[in-house]
Formats: structure tokens, sequence, C-alpha cells
């Protein structure tokens, strides 16, 4: 007397566009035959805030979350109250990815996980029965994709990093001792960077007085959640992949390649609510733990290449 | 049945019998043993081989290393035209393998291993450094955790790399993928370790394998994925064909493996992975690669960057074949790139706590360049241009040395020879400096051995530069191994008074050097050795000054023997002429010969004596004097005092000695024959070997007899009488006890032949008086009766005795007097002869009954048909005592008829043939019976 319920989607990698349409089946699996009181889809998109801890005085009156923001809630009935035969069953479906309209819409975002912003998408289908019988669910996320847009020019930025610019240019140091002299050079090939193409450039030691220990590429979300009565805006590590291990020889360019992780990043975004942007860091580690870092923001897109 | 039968001997008429002659120039019997021996042992190997294969059972160990190059060949099967790298893959890695060991303790981290003492290992990361910490103190019962095993012996740690790819496999096949993938990237990381260097190309392979292992675990699944069976080639993918799922499920694995967080985890990771990109896009794979070659750049440490170069290479042969020979190029011109960080004081001083020596450090990098040159050398279209091109880099970096001593691998004799005066030019320049400078001077003259053996002029500064790099050679043992190829090389393309130049400067810096020669004696031995192989002529080594001093530079016993026999062996195997006649030679070879007899003692194994006896007797079968017989026997007199040991040659000596007499026939009653004489018969006493004696006794008698040296002749045959009893039945040979039998009564009928011509002693009062000494010694030897030995000597005493009874023996020697001229049958003589032979013939008949007695019917059938071929030929039957003794002797055999009648049939039809009255009537006699 068991009976299971899954959602599989026609899509193996589950993503969508604004405007298609997701099909999928409903698998009922059951062994003996299933009276029930109606089948149900539910779709459902939103976005959940959290603010950080950090900030959390500042908003005494507040819960830690904030209520989330609904981008599409839509359901079907795919089957009126009957009986399943023992078996497998199939049921598919088909619902159009549209959002929500009204006034506040957002329209569909990318799905997207972070810490303080998640965006997320589902499916959830669930079987109503009989009075004593605990209703049947199951769930099934999918994820949004914004179309293609035109790939925009690349916007190269090269920097030079020596003990001089290190304050003036934004760039910060940390750690004990005297500076070390050292001249670095960076080039990032464009700051507005594809999504599903790697982060290129490449990073020269011209000069070093101290063995260098390793060189990073850091990549940092700054995730932003408020309303006008006040907001917190956070960094934090998305992934840190090193470039350089040991001392390397001078004067030669190392190349700098980084694979945007998925889930983990997006599409820059700014709303009224919230905002997702992306920074690159360079981080230079010297033997004696001395730390330079130089810092990069950047532009995602859902771009072709 | 009369029992004594006085024995007459006929007298045989003597007749010329005309038979048609032609004369031949060949030997009917000669074979042509030279030709026939190589064909027929090379087809006897090869049957054999054959026969046998079926039954051979592999080595384990082999079948597994055969199983294992069966594996790896199977997927990446190339056209003939291209080169298969896997193969020299696998060559190289079974090389490493053995070259870099260590008996330093090894350290391994992971957390995939039971036991071990358990560390927190903190990661380099510029944040949170804090929440980090507290997390992984947490995380410290968890199976993650990261376990730090010190102290393994390298055989551990190989156990233990092992292990890790069993729990690979085992994980992958319990779904645990990414379990699998975590392993896999602990052991990459495994190779950032760089503490006992000296195992660091050995532990590269080795996780090579885990990573392969890996990469192939995931290729496969996806193949399976893909097209439902993993037997699909990786050429024959199309990308198009590979379902959704499978390309998803390949995109993840990149994924993950791009946001490993450390850079050469990432890169092998990433290399392992490579083929996999044929699931999402083919055209990409190549990019990727080039891509990686410029992110190795990363690497800061150079040993370990190059290996990261080294595997990139692999993958990519396996993959293209013949056209990843360009990123070998591309690796290589990176790697010179960063060449200079080889020898940064950092890694100088790492490489000095672990206490190894520049040249080792500097060594751990050459296997890695030598692949990396492997391909490159394929793909550029002139070598000799390249050649220069990397001369000139080499020219004009500091730390040159191991850039050069690479080329000097890698590339091929002819373009090496063409620019060696450039090349040496280099090393010269900054010889003082160089640790590797033995290698490299050594690879150069092997290189410069293949040259083709012409003199240029070129050859004599070269090897007047080398020798001014190389004695100033610190160490006396790099200095020796750098002379071998180099002293080859002089052999082959200078003159004499170079090589002795050389060898004059070598015995100086040995001098010099003042430690003593003996612990450098096998490398001064191969320098030798190899010398005299290559040298054109052999003889002209013996005729330099320096040549013998320094074979001689050694002084322990041992020692001086090696090299003696390495000398004389060699020698003996390239000297082609018949004869040596240059005193100087002589005196040289006799001296090592002589230290090669002193070496022998009572505690001598018999091979090695044996060996040493065959080389003496080369020798001394080679020294010819030609002409002048009496340096030849002075020689010879020298050698036997030089060699009294050595039985061998003793025998050897004789049969020189014997040879020089018969050589100087002309001088007939000179003193040479007589002084040849009482050489040998001087000589021969001091053999153990009775037998030998025996045979020497003998030939010395025929030499003597030849000489006409009768008196000489006797006293040999006498000794040989004397000497008869104490030949023993059986004598030691290769181990083994092998009867005299045969060999004693070849002798001894050979001796009796001798007799006939030997003139009798005219001062002993008795007749035939080695003869007579003979039979009494015979009656002396209680000899069992029954003894076909004994009784075949019977007979042919016999014979000899009917002989001499002649009036004209059958054969004599020209100038030696025989009985027949010297007694004229006097009829006392006759009288001993019949004597004897009475009594021979009754002693017969003993033996016919012994025989009897002892139921050796067929014995006994054929003596006594032999008794009576002997009377129906050779004695006088009108005596009636003899006509019945044949007619009593054919009954018997009657009696024992043997199945196989043949040999009494035959007799019976040449006494038919018998034309003699006496003769027809014992035919009808025994006719009627």
């Amino acid at each position: 007397m068991s009976a299971s319920l899954a959602i599989s989607l026609k899509k193996v990698n589950k993503v969508y566009h604004e405007g298609e349409i997701i099909a999928g089946v409903v698998i009922v699996d059951t062994s003996t035959d299933l009276r029930h009181e109606g089948l149900t889809l539910i779709m459902e998109g939103s976005v959940n805030l959290q603010i950080s801890s950090k900030n959390a005085g500042l908003f005494d009156a507040f819960s830690n979350n904030i209520r989330p923001i609904n981008l599409i809630n839509t359901s079907i009935e795919l089957a009126p109250a009957g009986k399943i035969p023992t078996g497998v069953t199939e049921i598919p479906f088909e619902m159009p990815l549209v959002a929500r309209q009204s006034s506040m819409s957002l329209g569909l975002l990318e799905t997207y996980h972070g810490v303080f912003v998640n965006i997320m998408y589902t499916l959830k289908c669930s079987m109503k029965r009989s009075f004593l019988n605990k209703p049947l669910n199951a769930s099934c996320q999918f994820f949004v994709q914004y179309k293609h847009q035109e790939r925009p020019a690349p916007k190269p930025v090269r920097c030079e990093v020596t003990p001089a610019t290190l304050r003036v240019a934004g760039g910060a140091a940390a750690g004990g001792g005297p500076v070390p002299h050292f001249a670095l050079y960076a080039e990032i090939d464009s700051t507005v960077c594809a999504l599903d193409r790697p982060v290129t450039g490449q990073i020269r030691v011209d000069e070093c007085s101290v063995p260098i220990k390793s060189i990073e590429l850091q990549l940092v979300r700054v995730e932003t959640c408020g309303t006008s009565e006040g907001y917190s805006k956070d960094a934090t590590e998305v992934q840190n992949i090193q470039v350089c291990e040991g001392d390397v020889l001078r004067a030669r360019a190392v190349p700098l390649h980084m694979v945007l992780p998925r889930l983990f990043t997006c599409p820059t975004t700014t709303t009224p609510l919230f905002k997702i942007e992306f920074e690159l860091n360079i981080a230079v580690i010297f033997e004696n733990d001395y730390l330079v870092t130089e810092n990069f923001p950047i532009l995602l897109l859902r771009c072709k290449w | 049945m009369p029992t004594y039968y006085k024995w007459r001997s006929a007298k045989i008429q003597t007749q010329k019998h005309e038979y048609p002659s032609l004369e031949v120039t060949n030997h009917p019997l000669r074979v042509e043993v030279r030709n026939l021996k190589l064909n027929a042992s090379k087809s006897f190997i090869q049957s054999l081989h054959k026969w046998s294969s079926s039954f051979e059972e592999l080595d384990p160990l082999l079948r597994f290393e055969q199983m294992n190059l069966e594996h790896n060949l199977d997927p990446i099967e190339k056209s003939d035209d291209a080169i298969n790298y896997s193969k020299i893959w696998s060559v190289k890695c079974t090389a490493i393998l053995n070259k870099y060991t260590t008996g330093e303790k090894l350290t391994i981290i992971s957390s995939y291993l039971p036991g071990g003492e358990k560390t927190l290992l903190r990661q380099v990361s510029n944040l949170n450094e804090k929440v980090k910490h507290r997390l992984e103190q947490l995380d410290d019962f968890d199976e993650t955790s990261v376990r730090k095993t010190m102290g393994l012996s390298q055989q551990e740690f190989v156990t233990k790399i092992h292990m890790l790819d069993d729990e690979i496999k085992k994980a992958w096949d319990t779904e645990q993928r990414v379990k699998a993938f975590k392993i896999a990237i602990q052991c990459s990381k495994l190779l950032s370790d760089i503490n006992v260097m000296q195992f660091y190309p050995s532990k590269f392979v080795l996780i090579c394998d885990v990573l392969d292992n890996f990469g192939t675990l995931v290729f496969n699944r996806l193949k399976k994925k893909s097209f439902g069976s993993d037997s699909v080639k990786f050429e024959d993918i199309d990308t198009n064909l590979v379902p959704e799922s499978a390309r998803e499920t390949c995109q993840n694995w990149m994924f993950k493996m791009a946001s490993i967080r450390e850079l050469l985890p990432r890169l092998y990771m990433e290399m392992a992975l490579l083929k996999c990109y044929v699931f999402i896009s083919k055209q990409e794979i190549k990019p990727a690669i080039v891509r990686l070659i410029k992110m190795i750049r990363g690497i800061g440490n150079p040993l370990v960057a190059i290996y990261v170069r080294v595997y990139l290479c692999k993958v990519a042969s396996s993959l293209f074949g013949k056209e990843s020979e360009c990123y070998f190029y591309d690796n290589l011109k990176e790697f010179l790139e960063e060449y200079q960080q080889i020898f940064q004081p950092a890694m100088a001083k790492k490489f000095g706590t672990q206490l190894l020596t520049a040249d080792q450090y500097l060594s751990l990098y050459i296997p890695a360049i030598d692949w990396l040159f492997s391909g490159t050398l394929n793909t550029v279209p002139c070598k000799i241009t390249f050649l220069e091109e990397l001369l000139q880099v080499c020219d004009n970096t500091e730390n040159s040395e191991l850039l050069l001593c690479c080329l000097l691998s890698a590339f091929d004799s002819p373009n090496i020879i063409k620019k060696s005066s450039d090349i040496l030019g280099i090393i010269h320049k900054s010889a003082e400096h160089m640790v590797l400078l033995s290698q490299i001077l050594t690879s150069l003259g092997e290189h410069l051995c293949h040259a083709e053996a012409y003199r240029q002029p070129s050859s004599e500064a070269l090897s007047q530069t080398w020798w001014k790099i190389a004695n100033n050679m610190k160490s006396t043992a790099d200095f020796l191994q750098v002379l071998e190829p180099w002293l080859q090389f002089a052999c082959t393309q200078l003159s004499i008074q170079h090589i002795n130049m050389l060898l004059r400067g070598t015995i100086r810096y040995m001098i010099k050097s003042s430690k003593p020669a003996d612990g450098y004696s096998s490398q001064i031995r191969s320098a030798i050795k190899r010398m005299l192989k290559s040298i054109p002529d052999v003889e002209e080594l013996f005729l330099m000054d320096a040549f013998m001093p320094l074979v001689e530079l050694v002084q322990t016993s041992s020692a001086r023997t090696m090299m003696a026999k390495t000398v004389l062996s060699v020698f003996f195997e390239r000297y082609n002429s018949v004869q040596i006649e240059d005193h100087i030679i002589i005196a040289s070879l006799m001296r090592l010969c002589c230290i090669l007899h002193d070496s022998i003692n009572a505690v001598t194994v018999e091979d090695e004596t044996k060996v040493c006896a065959d080389l003496i007797n080369k020798f001394i079968q080679t020294v010819s004097y030609q002409d002048d017989f009496q340096q030849q026997l002075n020689f010879y007199v020298d050698c036997r005092s030089a060699f009294i040991k050595l039985d061998s040659v003793l025998v050897t000596l004789v049969h020189g000695v014997h040879a020089l007499s018969t050589r100087a026939g002309g001088a007939r009653g000179g003193w040479l024959p007589r002084a040849c004489a009482a050489y040998c018969f001087v000589t021969v006493p001091s053999l153990q070997c009775a037998l030998a004696r025996a045979q020497l006794y003998l030939l010395g008698a025929h030499a003597a007899l030849l000489g006409a040296c009768v008196g000489q002749a006797e006293a040999n045959l006498k000794a040989l009488v004397g000497l008869i009893p104490d030949i023993p039945q059986y004598i030691q040979e290769d181990g083994q006890n092998k009867p005299t039998h045969d060999r004693v009564l070849g002798l001894l009928c050979n001796f009796l032949s001798t007799l006939l011509i030997l003139p009798d002693n005219m001062d002993s009062n008795s007749k035939a008086y080695i003869l007579s000494g003979f039979i009494k010694i015979m009656e002396r030897i209680h000899w069992k009766k029954t003894d076909p030995l004994y009784y075949t000597l019977l007979l042919r005493t016999l014979d000899l005795l009917c002989h001499m009874t002649q009036e004209k023996y059958v054969y004599h020697i020209d100038g030696v007097l025989s009985n027949d001229e010297l007694y004229g049958s006097e009829e006392e003589f006759i009288e001993v002869l019949e004597n004897h032979a009475t009594n021979i013939c009754q002693e017969i008949l003993v033996v016919l009954k012994a025989l009897g007695d002892v139921k050796e019917t067929k014995k006994q059938y054929n003596l006594a048909l032999e008794l009576f071929w002997r009377i129906i030929k050779r004695s006088d039957l009108k005596e009636s005592s003899m006509t019945s003794l044949a007619v009593n002797l054919w009954v018997l055999s009657q009696k024992m008829q043997d199945s196989n009648n043949n040999f009494a049939k035959t007799m019976l039809s040449a006494l038919e043939s018998d034309t003699s009255a006496e003769g027809r009537r014992l035919f009808d006699k025994l006719k009627a019976m």
C-alpha cells in the first residue's frame, strides 16, 4: 500500500527561458489502486532576501527574513478526483513560463544562489487524498535563464600595482612587516563578461624583492538588500582559484582563467529591493604573508559569444 | 682335446697389388664445418624455441607487466609510420621507477587512508581564516578530515598510492563519484610536495597512473552514457551524437574541476579529464591544451612545473599521436623560458637541506626534458638548424649544462658529430662550474665513437680540447668514466702517437691523484677493454710504451689478474692472424700470462683455472719464431718454467715441441730432435694424469723415431710400459667420471704398431726387449680374464707377433733399421716370438673357458671365431696342432651358433678361396662336419 510521486522534466538540464513551455511528466508509482481527490501542479518562483547579522541592529524592527518576493505562481489541475490504477502512470503536462503581471512585478529573474539573496523556481505537485490519508507531494527545481543578448563590446582593463599605487588606486594591503618592493601588471580582457565564458586575463610579476607564495583570483559577490529605510551591503567570496603557486618567473605573463560557477552567479541585477553585483580580486601573497589585492568590478551578462 | 697348441706363424708371400689410383685435391671426408655449424645452430635454436614456446609459462611478474602493456596499448592504436608514444612512455616510466629511488622517509597526506596521525592542515587562504579553522576542528571526526602519515618507507608509500588507486575504483563502483574525484585531487596534490626530491620523478609516475585511471573511469562512463558501450574509440566519437544527458554530466565534471582552488590539482585534473571534452566539443580540446601550456607558467617550482608539462604531453600524445608533437615543442619552448628557475637560490637551499648534491638535483630533470625532446625532434623540420639554435641558447645562458646534457642525449650522433667542436667549445668555456661535466663529456664521447672511421684533422683538435678539460677534473671516478668513450674515439680516429700520449696522460693523472688505482680497477679495465675492442689493429696497442704500464697500474693481485684476463681474452678475440712474431708483443703477453698463472693457487676453482689455461694455451700456440728453432725451443723452456702449475699448458708445450721437432725434419740427426725429445721426456713426468702421460710418451716415441733417435724412442716406450698399471679405470672430466677403457685400448694398439718398427735393444740379453716387457706387465696386472680390453689386447699382441716373424715388415720409417733387417729372421729371435705366441694363444683359450663359465656366450663365440680367423690366416696350417685347434674352435663356435651367423659364414667363404693344400684340407674337414 505504497505510492510515490515524482516530477520529471523533458529538458535534461532543466534550464528554461521566459516564454518557453515547461513540459514533463508526473510519475505516479503505486502498488495498489490509488484513489485521490485531485492532482494539481503548482509553479512557483520567488526571491528570498535575508539581512546580514552585521546590520541586524539597524533593522531591529524587522525580523531577519524579509517577506519573499513572488515572481511567478501558477497552478493547473492535472487530474480530477478519481482512481489511478496499479503500476506506473505517467501524466504529461505543459505549462508556459510567464511572469506574474502586477504593478510591483520584477519580471522573471535568473536563478541564483547567494548568501543573502536567493532566486529559486520550483514545480510542486500534490495529490490530495481522502480524509485519513496524507496528501502526496513532490517538488522539482528548474532554472531560469535570460535569453542570450547581443554581445557588447569588450571593455579591457589594465593596471599596474606598485607600493606607490596601493591605497590610491583602491587596492588594499595587509600583513605584517615593511612593504616589499614590487611591480605587478594585471590585465582583464573584459570587465563585461558572458556568464558561460571563462573570465580571462593575465598577470605579470615584473619585479619583486621577496619571493611570492601565491597569486589568487577571487570572485566576489556584492549583495545589497533593503528598502528606503535602510539597507545592508555585503561582499562574500563565491570562489577563489589559485593562478600562481610559488615564486614564478619575473616578467612573464601568466594567464588568468576562471570558469564562472553555475547557480552561484547570475547576470548583474539591480531592482528596487535588492542588488546583485560581482567583483574580481587579484590577491598576491608574499612569502612573508604580506598580502596585496587589486579589485575589479565586473558586469556579468547572459550574452552570446 | 689336446690342451697345448704350439703356435707357428706362416710366412706370408708379399704380393704387389696394382690398384687404379687418381690424384685428388680435396679430402673426400672433409666437411665445411664452419658453414654447417652456423646454419645448424641457428635453425636448431629456432626450432627449439618453436617447440618450447607453447610450454613456456611466463613469470607472474612479467605477465602482469605484459598485461599492463597490452591494456595500455589497446585503446590507442596508431598507424605504423607514427611513433608509438605510449610505448615510449611506458619504457620511460619503468626507467624512472628504477632510477629514482630513496631511502628517506616519505609523507603522504590524504583523508582516505586508514591510520596515520590526525593533523589539521590549515590551507592558505586570505579570507575567514578563523571561521575556517573552527569548521575544520568540527570536521575532525568526519571522514573528510585530512590525515598526514609520516615516516613511510618508499615501499610503503608505493603501497599507499596503490591503495588510493583502489579506493578510487571502489568509490566509483559504489556510485560515490564525488569521493573518487576528491581522492584523485588529493593524489595530484601530493605532487606539490617536493620533500625527498630524489623520489619525485618516481612519485610522479605513480600518481600519473592513478590520474590516468581516474580519467579513464570518467571517460568510459560518459561513453557508456552516450553510446551504451565503452568500446567506442576516442577518434570515432562524434560530438553531435552525444545525448543531452551525457553532455550535461560532462559539463558538471568540468565545472567541478574548474572550481578546484589550488592550481596544481586543477591542472592535473583538467589533463586527466581532457579527453572528456570530446563529449562537449571536439574542437575545444586543442585550445585547452594550448591554454594549459600557458597556465603551467603559474607553477613557480621548476621541478613541479616540468613534470606537469610532461604529463600534459603524455595526455596529448595519447589523444592525438603524431599531431601532438607540436605541443611537445611548445612545452619545450616554455621550459626554456623558465630554465633559469632551476638554478634559483631557493631551490639550491631546498636540495641542500635534503642533502642532495647538485648533480643529483639536476639529474631529476633529465627524464622530463628527454621526454619533451623526444616528441619535439619528430616535428622539427631540420634537426641541425634546431640544434644550432639550441646551442646558441646554451652559449648565451648561464648554467647551460643541464640543457646541454639533454641535447646530447636527445639528438642523434650524426648531428652531434657535426657540431661537436662547438659543443666542446661551450663545455670548455664553463667546465669549471659544471656539475654534470662528466656526464656531458661521456655522452659526447659516445656520440663521437659513432663517427665514421677516417682520420679528420678536427679529431685531433677535439681530442686536445677534451684532454684540457678532462685533465682538470677533480674526481678520479668521473675522469675514468669520461676517459672510456674518448679513448675509443681516439682509437678509431687518431694516430698511435696520439693515443699513446693520452695513455701517458692518464697514468700521470692517476699518479697525481695520489689515490691508489686499485679502487678504480674496474673502470680502468673497462676503458682498456673498449680500447682493445675498438682499435683497428690490436697489435699496435702493445707497441705503445704507455699501454703496459697502464695495464699494470693496479697493484692488488686480484685486480691485476682480472686485468690480465680481460686484455688477453679481448686480444685473442680480435687477433686474426695465426702467428705472433713481434718480440715486444710476445714479451708483453708473456708478462700478462705470468700474472694470470701466478694468481692460481690451491683454492682457485676449476673453471677459473681452465679459463686461464685456455688463454695461456692460445698464447703458446700463436707464438712463432719462424725458422729460429733454437729461440722457439728456448721460448718453450721459458714457458715450462713459468707455467708449471697448469697441466694442460704443459701438454700444449709438449705438443708444440713435437711439432717443432718434426718441422725441423730437414736437420736429421742434428741436435734439435734430441733436444726436443729430451725436453718432452723431462716434461711429461710432471703431469698428473697417467693416461695423458702415457699418450705423450707414445707421441714422444713417434717423434723420436721420426727424428731417428732410437734410444729416446725406446726410453719413452719403456716409460710407457711401466706406466700401464697406473692408468686408472676412470678419469675425472668435466665433473664426470669417464671410463678410460676405449682410450687405453686405442693407445696400446697404437703402441703395439709402433713396436713393429722399433729396432731391438742390442745391449739387452732378451730378444724383443720392449715387447717382452709389455707381455710381462700384462701378466703382472691382474686383469679380469673376461675383460674385453684384456683379450682384445691378447689378440692384437698375437697379430704383432705374427707380423714380427715375417722376413720383411709391412711398414718402415726411413732411416730406422727395424728388426726384420736387424735380425734377418734369425732363428733364435723367431723362437722367442713363437714362444710368446704360444703362451698368448694358450691364455686366449683360458679366457674362452672363463667366458664359457660366466655364460658370456656371445663374447665367447666372437672370440673363438677371432682366434679361428687368426689361425687360418696367420698360422702355419701344416702344423697339425694348428689345424686341430682350428677345427676345435670351429666346433665350439658352431655349438653356440648365434642367430646371426654371418661372421662364421664369411670366414668359411674366405677359407674356401684359400688355394693352399692345407687350407683345402681344413675346409673339407670343416665342411664334412
